[in-house]
């Protein structure tokens, strides 16, 4: 609602505004507009977020991997450039549609909403979206997605979780990956989980190796699916 | 955001017929990601050639309020200053029951006003004269 009062001046005229207008809400209402057409397609949605280099995509390879057979699978691949993580999770045998962003360091829910309008929603039962690799920006973004992933690795170091606490905050699960390098990284795995419970009391948390598979399916249960 | 910030606020400009942009008021939440500085910044560069240039840019910061998912407790977001963390980190745990709680205040980027000029509508030409 606008709201206007006006103050004389000379010829000229002062007038006050009030447009009240939520920036971040346009997105939030676009990411609930696509929260709806999924959730009338019955498609369960994941948006995983986490740093460039932390495991996303391969993480995401072995989710397709153990639950192909059980969902038809789509994913969304965010990047600024290049199709090659497509390509890596294509090769599985589910239909992955690239995301380029030129140059912009997250999805957001728009493009989301054209991504989906590409794809048979009558015809899937699980959409997987990979943010970009990012940490901070796309976690102000929401997708319309019912469930919100943060992948983090030890070879990030002890203190992404008190470093980033705000984007911890939007997840609903934390992986924990590469698993196998804590001891080598000098990496207190239950000292993360411990600072993840803090920020965030009731986030989820499995410890992956995103290479051998090691912890995937105790993702998949933490993702309920 | 800063270029949302700015079309949103010369879009509102035109509409009513604004001469020149004073003042913008902006909210913003303390549990974004946006830094006032920065915003600052990218605020006078954006707003260089247009009605909005020399306009004053006023930056209200709205604190985090947390709301208990259990007891309903709504309150100021804690901060955990466990010294064994080096830095206070803010968490969602309600100080009250320990649970999980979900924020409430704190995640708006608002326009709350402008202020601009026109020019006045010659409301003194008499009707019989002239």
């Amino acid at each position: 609602m606008t709201n206007t009062k006006e103050v004389l001046k000379g010829d000229e005229v002062t007038l006050d505004i009030e447009p009240g207008m939520n920036i971040l809400e346009v997105n939030k209402k676009l990411a609930q507009k696509n929260k709806d057409i999924l959730k009338e397609h019955n498609v369960q949605a994941i948006d995983i977020m986490g740093s460039i280099g932390a495991g996303k995509t391969s993480l995401i390879e072995k989710l397709v991997q153990k639950l192909k057979n059980k969902y038809r699978i789509a994913v969304f691949k965010g990047d600024l450039t290049t199709t090659i993580d497509a390509d890596r999770i294509g090769r599985h045998g589910v239909q992955v549609l690239t995301i380029n962003t030129g140059r912009e360091c997250h999805l957001d829910a728009n493009v989301v909403a054209r991504a989906m309008e590409r794809i048979s929603l009558k015809n899937l039962d699980l959409l997987i979206i990979e943010n970009v690799g990012n940490l901070i920006c796309p976690a102000e973004f929401p997708l319309g997605t019912e469930k919100r992933v943060v992948v983090i690795s030890v070879t990030e170091g002890p203190y992404m979780i008190l470093k980033h606490p705000f984007t911890f905050m939007t997840a609903d699960v934390m992986v924990i990956n590469k698993k196998d390098l804590a001891e080598t990284m000098k990496i207190d795995i239950k000292q993360l989980e411990k600072q993840a419970k803090e920020v965030k009391p009731d986030v989820k948390v499995a410890v992956t190796n995103a290479l051998t598979g090691e912890g995937v399916e105790e993702l998949i249960k933490v993702l309920e699916l | 955001m800063a270029t949302q910030i700015v079309e949103n606020v010369l879009e509102e400009a035109k509409r009513n017929d604004a001469k020149k942009v004073a003042e913008v008021h902006l909210v913003i939440g303390k549990m974004t990601f946006l830094g006032v500085d920065q915003i600052r910044f990218s605020y006078n560069i954006l707003v260089k050639d247009t009605i909005m240039k020399d306009s004053k840019l006023i930056i209200e910061e709205q604190e985090g309020v947390i709301e208990c998912l259990r007891c309903g407790f709504k309150g100021p977001i804690p901060i955990d200053d466990d010294p064994a963390y080096h830095v206070p980190v803010p968490s969602l745990r309600c100080p009250k029951c320990g649970e999980a709680a979900k924020i409430v205040e704190g995640k708006e980027c608002t326009i709350k006003s402008i202020r601009i000029l026109k020019q006045q509508e010659n409301k003194n030409d008499c009707q019989r004269c002239c």
